[in-house]
């Protein structure tokens, strides 16, 4: 199966997810994802994502100059974010469990 | 690879980047290429010995590709569409359309109340209107984008809100009476013409006016491109009503004063007689007096004609007038000379002033003796 059909739905929750914790800037957030597992995740939708989220109103940037290479803008959940994140989250937990069942009566 | 290189590379990769983007808002390209603009360098970095274009392109994909991608993340729309590289032009022209008819009908309106000092800035956005008109009717589609524009939205919004709120009846109750207000704002618009010009060419042409407003009222409900003519014609026909009841209410104010002010300068108020003195209080006769202008201060005198016999009109500014008096046989006499004296103050500076009889040192003693204040009395009968 095809996971970057997959992740396309769930990249918003993947992003928000990993910027909980910790602000970054875009290419932070790509390294965390790839350290998290989703290897198969493109640079460019990452950027697009932040930009699409930040353009929504769930986050907010500021810029950190960078001693070596261009400056960063970092990126940080606000409340609107992190609320998404935990509807997001219960959504795609009821999601998977709905799924672990239909997946249980095939096997 | 020495780093001039790379950076050239990088650079050519990043303008084709912006090229895949160039349809989207500015501020948009900016914040993307400040972002992931910066993500390439840093990638281009981290190839270090092994950077290379292809490597680059391996690593990130084509600019165009990686455009793409990151248009589809952001939820942008597709570049490839036609609609997005000739989008801006019937934005354009679908807000020159609306502004031409807030400017026009805003124009309108101050012709009508009389603003003529505007003409011609007036007649620049008239202009502007019947472009937008022309534009609207050869491409029908215009009018679905001027009601897309966001000002349109907001104006539509604010309109509906007005109509849900307390003054929603009175704006029902309004719209009821359009059908008489398109034949009063054709009258009006007539009106105007006639005021203008009597009955002449400007006349005849808002006649022809009028009766476009007319037909414009019924068709903008239909079609929403009569709209830029009914606001305009709507507009100047409440500034003319405006006119007309503003020029009657003031106007029998302003007329009285008007005639005054027009009145005062021609005749001084003037007593029907006037006496001169010198300082010596010694009666002068014959003096002839002007206002600061120069012009005579005639006052009327009615005297005595040739014959003795008669009277007539001899209006001049000649002082004294001399007393005009009748015998016992209705024969008419003008007698001259001075009825009173006066005492001017031997102190200089201060204004002559008649002095009483108890004061008599430094008066002149008239023929008849003189009396308290400037009292007139006969000086030879």
């Amino acid at each position: 199966m095809d996971t970057s059909q997959l992740l396309k739905g769930v990249l918003d929750l993947a992003v928000l997810a990993v910027l909980r914790k910790e602000d970054g800037y875009g290419y932070d957030v790509l390294r965390r994802l790839r350290a998290g597992g989703l290897d198969e995740v493109g640079d460019a939708s990452v950027y697009g994502t932040l930009r699409r989220l930040y353009n929504a109103g769930l986050l907010t940037s500021y810029v950190v100059p960078s001693e070596e290479g261009p400056h960063r803008k970092y990126y940080s959940l606000n409340e609107p974010g992190r609320e998404r994140l935990a509807e997001s989250g219960r959504t795609w937990r009821s999601f998977a469990h709905t799924l672990d069942d239909l997946l249980g009566v095939v096997a | 690879m020495s780093s001039t290189h790379t950076r050239a590379e990088v650079q050519d990769y990043l303008n084709r980047m912006r090229t895949a983007l160039a349809d989207l808002p500015d501020v948009e390209i900016s914040e993307i290429m400040d972002d992931a603009g910066g993500h390439v360098v840093e990638v281009a970095e981290e190839l270090g010995e092994d950077f290379s274009a292809e490597a680059l392109t391996a690593r990130l994909g084509t600019p165009e590709v990686y455009a793409r991608e990151l248009r589809v993340a952001a939820g942008y729309p597709p570049a490839n569409q036609a609609v997005a590289a000739v989008g801006p032009k019937p934005v354009f022209a679908a807000r020159f359309a609306f502004w031409a008819l807030v400017a026009g009908t805003a124009a309108a309106f101050g012709m009508g109340i009389g603003g003529r000092n505007g003409f011609p800035l007036a007649l620049l956005v008239a202009v502007f209107v019947v472009w937008a008109i022309v534009l609207l009717f050869r491409k029908p589609e215009l009018v679905g984008q001027v009601g897309e524009l966001p000002e349109t939205i907001a104006l539509r919004s604010a309109l509906e809100q007005a109509e849900q709120g307390p003054l929603g009846k009175t704006i029902d109750y309004l719209k009821s009476l359009q059908p008489a207000w398109w034949l009063a704002r054709a009258g009006l618009i007539a009106i105007a013409g006639l005021i203008l010009d009597g009955v002449g060419v400007i006349f005849l042409l808002t006649l022809g006016m009028a009766a476009l407003a007319l037909l414009s009222g019924p068709r903008a409900k239909v079609d929403r491109r009569w709209l830029w003519v009914s606001l305009p014609a709507g507009a100047f026909a409440a500034g003319v009503l405006l006119f007309i009841i503003g020029s009657v209410i003031p106007n029998s104010r302003y007329d009285s004063g008007y005639a005054t002010s027009s009145y005062a300068p021609a005749t001084p108020s003037l007593p029907s007689n006037v006496y001169v003195f010198d300082k010596d209080g010694k009666a002068l006769t014959d003096v002839y007096l002007y206002d600061e202008e120069g012009r005579p201060l005639d006052s009327s005198f009615y005297g005595c004609d040739g014959n003795g016999d008669g009277s007539r009109y001899r209006d001049d500014n000649r002082y004294p007038k001399p007393k005009v008096d009748y015998d016992g046989r209705g024969h008419c006499r003008e007698i001259g000379g001075v009825p009173f004296a006066v005492s001017i103050p031997s102190v200089t500076g201060l204004p002559p002033a008649p002095t009483g009889s108890g004061d008599p040192s430094s008066s002149v003693t008239p023929p008849s003796s003189v009396s308290s204040a400037p009292s007139t009395v006969p000086a030879s009968k």
